[in-house]
């Protein structure tokens, strides 16, 4: 045993040593932490700037800045509802808007919270209740800011107004803000429906849609004024709207994305682990082809035998494939309870299945064994080969044989997809059984399914110590070409005397 | 008690018969050359010492137990073809077998410090193997063989591959570890070193014992000669099996090269000589090299492959 902990040691020792090993380790915290920040930095500080030329008496302008304000305010509202949930902070004031979540907000919604003090009011109550490390809500900024029209522009012709827009929306000033919308509403606006736009990029869905929404809206009174009913009547018409009541499982949408975000923890456990696996084992494998062709083989077997070899090479890359992991769990952690962005919003839900026994008994246990039924394998390619050259004819095969179906065994459950052929095939095929059940393990697999899938796991990882090892045993000094599918059969009956 | 001792032993690969019924025992102290041309047998004879590979048929017996892992404590290794952990510092890589050959962390440090230094090595103990010249990663690879002052040290062809410098330093310290008690057992197809070194000899061939004794029981193998310078020729004496005449080396006297029948003392002869007043100017004994009863022994067949 000893020999296998001093060979178990030095194989971590060489693989941490690898500049390699440190740049994968950092990569997936990295990418995590850049993921969470990416949004701060494409989102764009400066609201969209809009500029409503409005010929027909001034009412449209006056109706779209008033829409885009309630816009602004309702995601004020929302935000600050969702604030309020995540941090339990309804007791500040339960019959608050911001402390009722299941509903979406309608303009009269919106238009009570502003009458009600609006934020100020709501960030004096919260105060008053919630810790005191506990972020203060910060509002979300404006998406747009409407700006008033110049007299000089005003009075252009609209004939004019190509021309002289060009340096509104492209200013020849470095320092000049740009205005990237302007609108025309031209004087016999309802009774055309024509109006013009201008912007000086892609125009946003939103920003169009919000100006299109308010004219037809204002088209669609007119018209039913036109037909008889009477203005308050048209005006209520062309206003009416559903009263969407939602139901929101922490933290996200419906029961299919709670159901996600609960098998989010077995999937990315089953996910690091064919990081993992591939990553130590080929290391491993680089480990082993080194010592092959570096001539090490016979001084170390003259110290140890090749079963202690074996196990103390699996045992290592073991180590080196859960130091991953567990750095990673770390910086999960990390994000999820010293952090309160989005990474953390994300992750504390998906922790969900750590409060069952099974749940984490199965995960490890899958793990673990997935990591030694797949290690051994490229242990025993690492024992036939001279050269990494020769590695790569048995690793490609090997490698696509074991991540192509698992890879789209994640996309079925990513889908949501836990049904179905595939994902029955993968589960009772031993290489694929360690993937399939961690993956299916958030999304609900049948307690005998797991036992079962487990007992023929353990078999057959059983059986592939035996024969690998035999075939690890008898490789090892082997010289010469290739063996043949015959040779490596050969080698695999051949029983140590 | 033997250090080492094989009993009828024989080695079959498929169709090949690498080691054919070999027996010899070596004991404590001894410098024990194994000594055959390529295939002879001799680098799976100490494999199966080693207990890497084993015998189809027979009995060995190493430091009077059976072989395997358990006597790696008080057994070094130095094989043909070696090598070493090329991103693993001078003193790990020495320390790494230390430990697994049963050293205590510490000891092994401590006693690779000790042979890097003198191996004129200590100011390179923290140097990674690649960034070591092949003349040092070699003194690296014998301290690994070393390192735990084994009781019986196996050397398989130690000398292949060495810089005359390195030869030098392995040839002292088999010297040194004999000189301390320890037995050592090295394969060579290079007659030289086994005659310098050795005090008992094994001859291989096609993985059969040719022949095992001293360096003088080889010898006697082939029939003594002598260099005379005679006026007469001597093929007339007893026990002269023939007589070459290698020219005149003064006026009346000639050189012969003499060969002897088998059996027949040089001293026999110059008593002879005397006796029969057979006039001599020089009378000198040749002794056989090492090579020439290899080749005697094994055939050119042998030497050649």
């Amino acid at each position: 045993m000893t020999n296998i902990l001093i060979i178990a040691a030095r194989e971590f020792r060489q693989i941490a040593a690898m500049r390699s090993f440190w740049l994968t380790l950092l990569i997936i915290p990295l990418s995590m932490a850049i993921g969470g920040v990416t949004p701060k930095l494409v989102h764009k500080d400066e609201p969209d700037r809009v500029m409503v030329i409005d010929r027909s008496g001034g009412s449209e302008a006056r109706a779209i800045a008033q829409r885009f304000a309630l816009d602004h305010n309702r995601d004020v509202l929302t935000e600050l509802s969702r604030y309020v949930q995540r941090r339990h902070l309804e007791g500040a004031d339960r019959k608050a808007l911001w402390s009722q979540h299941d509903r979406w907000y309608s303009d009269l919604d919106v238009a009570r919270f502003i009458a009600a003090g609006g934020v100020a009011s709501a960030t004096a109550r919260i105060d008053l209740v919630k810790q005191k490390d506990t972020p203060s809500y910060e509002a979300p900024l404006p998406d747009v800011e409407i700006v008033p029209v110049p007299a000089s522009l005003a009075a252009q012709p609209d004939a004019r107004l190509d021309e002289a827009l060009k340096l509104v929306l492209k200013p020849a000033a470095r320092d000049a803000k740009p205005v990237d919308y302007v609108v025309l509403i031209p004087t016999g606006f309802g009774a055309s429906p024509l109006v013009r736009l201008w912007a000086n990029r892609q125009p946003s869905q939103r920003v169009v849609g919000t100006i299109e929404d308010v004219l037809t809206r204002d088209l669609r009174t007119r018209y039913l004024s036109a037909q008889g009913m009477s203005a308050r009547a048209a005006l209520h018409a062309s206003n009416i709207a559903p009263a969407l009541s939602i139901s929101t499982p922490p933290p996200g949408g419906g029961a299919r994305e709670s159901m996600l975000v609960r098998s989010i923890l077995p999937l990315a456990i089953a996910y690091l682990l064919m990081i993992s696996l591939t990553l130590s084992g080929s290391w491993m494998l680089q480990g082993t082809v080194e010592e092959r062709s570096n001539k090490l083989l016979e001084t170390v077997l003259a110290c140890v035998s090749p079963e202690e070899l074996m196990y103390g090479k699996l045992l290592g890359t073991a180590g080196i494939g859960l130091f991953m992991i567990a750095v990673w769990i770390g910086c999960a952690l990390f994000a999820a309870y010293a952090t309160q962005g989005a990474i953390a919003d994300f992750i504390r839900p998906a922790l969900a299945p750590l409060s069952s026994v099974g749940t984490i008994i199965a995960m490890i246990y899958f793990f673990v064994a997935g990591y030694v039924v797949i290690a051994i394998l490229f242990l025993a390619i690492g024992a036939m080969s001279d050269s990494m050259r020769d590695a790569q004819g048995y690793l490609m095969p090997v490698l696509l044989m074991i991540l192509l179906p698992i890879s789209i065994l994640m996309q079925a459950v990513l889908g949501g997809n836990t049904g179905g052929v595939l994902m029955e095939v993968l589960t009772w095929v031993p290489i694929w059984t360690p993937f399939a059940v961690l993956a299916r393990l958030g999304l609900g697999i049948p307690t005998w399914e797991v036992i079962g899938s487990a007992i023929l796991l353990a078999a057959f990882a059983a059986l592939e110590i035996v024969l690998l090892g035999r075939l690890f045993r008898a490789s090892l000094l082997a010289q010469g070409q290739r063996p043949s599918l015959a040779e490596v059969l050969s080698r695999m009956r051949a029983v140590p005397n | 008690m033997s250090v080492l001792a094989l009993e009828r032993v024989s080695k079959r690969f498929d169709e090949v018969l690498a080691v054919d019924d070999l027996s010899f025992s070596v004991e404590p102290g001894t410098v024990f050359g194994f000594l055959g041309g390529n295939g002879a047998g001799k680098t799976t004879s100490l494999r199966m010492v080693l207990d890497i590979i084993r015998p189809t048929s027979g009995r060995i017996e190493v430091l009077g137990r059976a072989p395997g892992r358990a006597n790696a404590s008080q057994v070094g290794f130095l094989p043909e073809e070696r090598g070493l952990y090329r991103q693993m510092t001078a003193l790990d890589t020495i320390a790494y077998f230390g430990r697994l050959k049963g050293m205590t962390r510490s000891d092994a440090r401590r006693e690779g410090a000790s042979l890097l230094d003198r191996f004129g090595l200590a100011a390179n103990s923290r140097s990674s193997v690649d960034k070591l010249s092949k003349g040092m990663a070699q003194k690296v690879q014998l301290a690994t063989a070393i390192v735990n002052r084994p009781k019986l040290l196996i050397l398989d062809e130690p000398f292949s591959g060495l810089d005359p410098v390195n030869q030098g330093l392995l040839e002292n310290e088999i010297r040194r570890m004999s000189a301390d008690g320890a037995t050592v057992v090295f394969s060579t197809h290079v007659m030289q070193h086994a005659e310098r070194l050795c005090d008992r000899l094994l001859l291989l061939a096609k993985g059969a014992k040719r022949f095992e004794g001293t360096l003088e029981d080889a010898r006697a193998e082939l029939p003594a000669r002598l260099e005379l310078v005679a006026r007469n020729d001597p093929s007339t004496l007893a026990g002269v099996v023939s007589a070459e005449d290698r020219g005149e080396a003064e006026p009346g006297w000639r050189r012969w090269d003499v060969r002897l029948s088998p059996g027949v003392a040089p001293g026999d002869v110059l008593e002879r000589c005397v006796d029969e007043q057979f006039a001599l100017r020089r009378f000198e004994q040749r002794h056989a090299s090492l090579h020439d009863v290899f080749v005697h022994l094994v055939g050119h067949a042998e030497t050649a492959r």
